[in-house]
């Protein structure tokens, strides 16, 4: 896939899904400012939001951009990589929007490292969640389930330490999104 | 030079089946087949363009195999789909342009195909104007259309030019308007 290719599909998405881009960070300014302090309310809430920009790109809900993708000369998995980035791109500008709202609400600049602490979960649970995305059934609820469950176990492991949580999230992220490229190459639009 | 081969083809599974299919659509030829059902045309419509593969026979576009060379005969093969375009893509420049970077085609090459595609088109709605034009940029070898309009059926032959065309339906009314706007041609394009 061009560069071009990978940027055109990253932007059309966006442009696409503005409003649920808009009122997700809204949403999370707004949590920012009513809970600026600690690591729950960032990770939790962005996590949901990332889970739920995932779903976003469910086949159907852009009906015509997915057809143009799957009849264009594209591999699965580079179609993977592309549309992976536009969820983790409205989760982490959404996870930027509490630290605004964070800010505003008192917190002050040291809670940086708490805010990329939640990022990484959030990124986690956001790739985690693309492969319900492009499932049906039982087998999508357990992929959300899945992905809440990787943002608890970061949640967890963040309490424990910055680098182990970093380290699992890292991991958790690599094989989500290597399991949605291989699911993408493999899906027959029906 | 058969440009699409379907032997015994089909897809079932999904809660969706069609076939098994056996067709050959040589180049400069058009076909147009008839289902029972939207779903089966549109299902075969896809099988053709390589968009789902087959679980059952083999679909050959352009000599390649679409469940192993899938990138190749999308490459050869320009699928557009039966839903009418709807916002946000009714602003045409934009359309073109992102559809052009999918089939890495030059912006301004597409923009100017596009353009005498759209003259082409004149009277077609442009929400089923754009997706077609837009679809011959890459200036494919064959053009699969699912369940085209049939009140168009003129403009879109005459869009599509000497290039191989198959075009699937949900009834035989629909596919005998597309037969008699159609010259049959065995000349290769």
């Amino acid at each position: 896939m061009t560069a071009r290719a990978f940027a055109a599909i990253v932007e059309t998405r966006l442009f696409a899904g503005r409003r649920v881009t808009i009122a997700a960070c809204a949403a999370a300014a707004l949590v920012g400012v009513l809970q600026p302090r600690g690591i729950e309310a960032p990770l939790f809430f962005c996590s949901f939001a990332g889970i739920a920009m995932a779903m976003v790109q469910s086949p159907g809900r852009y009906a015509h951009l997915d057809l143009c993708e799957q009849s264009a000369p594209l591999f699965g998995r580079e179609l993977a990589r592309a549309k992976a980035l536009v969820p983790c791109l409205v989760a982490t500008l959404a996870t930027l929007c509490y630290g605004v709202g964070a800010l505003a609400g008192g917190a002050s600049w040291g809670a940086a490292p708490r805010l990329s602490m939640a990022l990484a979960a959030t990124l986690a649970a956001t790739l985690t969640a693309l492969s319900a995305s492009v499932r049906r059934g039982s087998a999508r609820s357990l992929y959300v389930l899945l992905s809440a469950a990787v943002a608890c176990a970061a949640y967890a492991l963040a309490t424990i330490g910055a680098a182990a949580e970093a380290a699992f999230c890292a991991s958790a992220a690599f094989v989500a999104l290597r399991q949605y490229g291989e699911t993408l190459a493999r899906y027959d639009p029906v | 030079m058969v440009l699409l081969r379907m032997r015994a083809a089909g897809f079932d599974g999904a809660g969706a089946s069609v076939g098994p299919l056996t067709l050959d659509v040589r180049a400069g030829e058009r076909a147009a087949l008839t289902f029972p059902t939207a779903a089966q045309a549109s299902l075969a419509a896809k099988l053709a363009a390589g968009i789902v593969k087959a679980t059952f026979g083999s679909v050959a576009v352009d000599d390649f195999d679409t469940r192993v060379q899938s990138a190749h005969c999308k490459r050869a093969a320009a699928f557009v789909g039966h839903d009418p375009l709807s916002p946000p893509h009714f602003d045409f420049e934009r359309y073109v342009l992102y559809r052009a970077a999918l089939w890495n085609v030059d912006p301004a090459h597409a923009l100017a195909t596009a353009q005498l595609a759209m003259e082409r088109l004149e009277g077609v709605h442009e929400a089923f104007a754009y997706p077609l034009a837009a679809a011959l940029i890459s200036n494919p070898k064959l053009l699969v259309l699912d369940r085209p309009p049939a009140v168009y059926a003129q403009q879109i032959v005459d869009a599509a030019g000497p290039r191989a065309m198959l075009t699937t339906h949900g009834g035989a009314r629909d596919a005998a308007a597309f037969d008699d706007a159609a010259v049959w041609d065995r000349t290769p394009a």
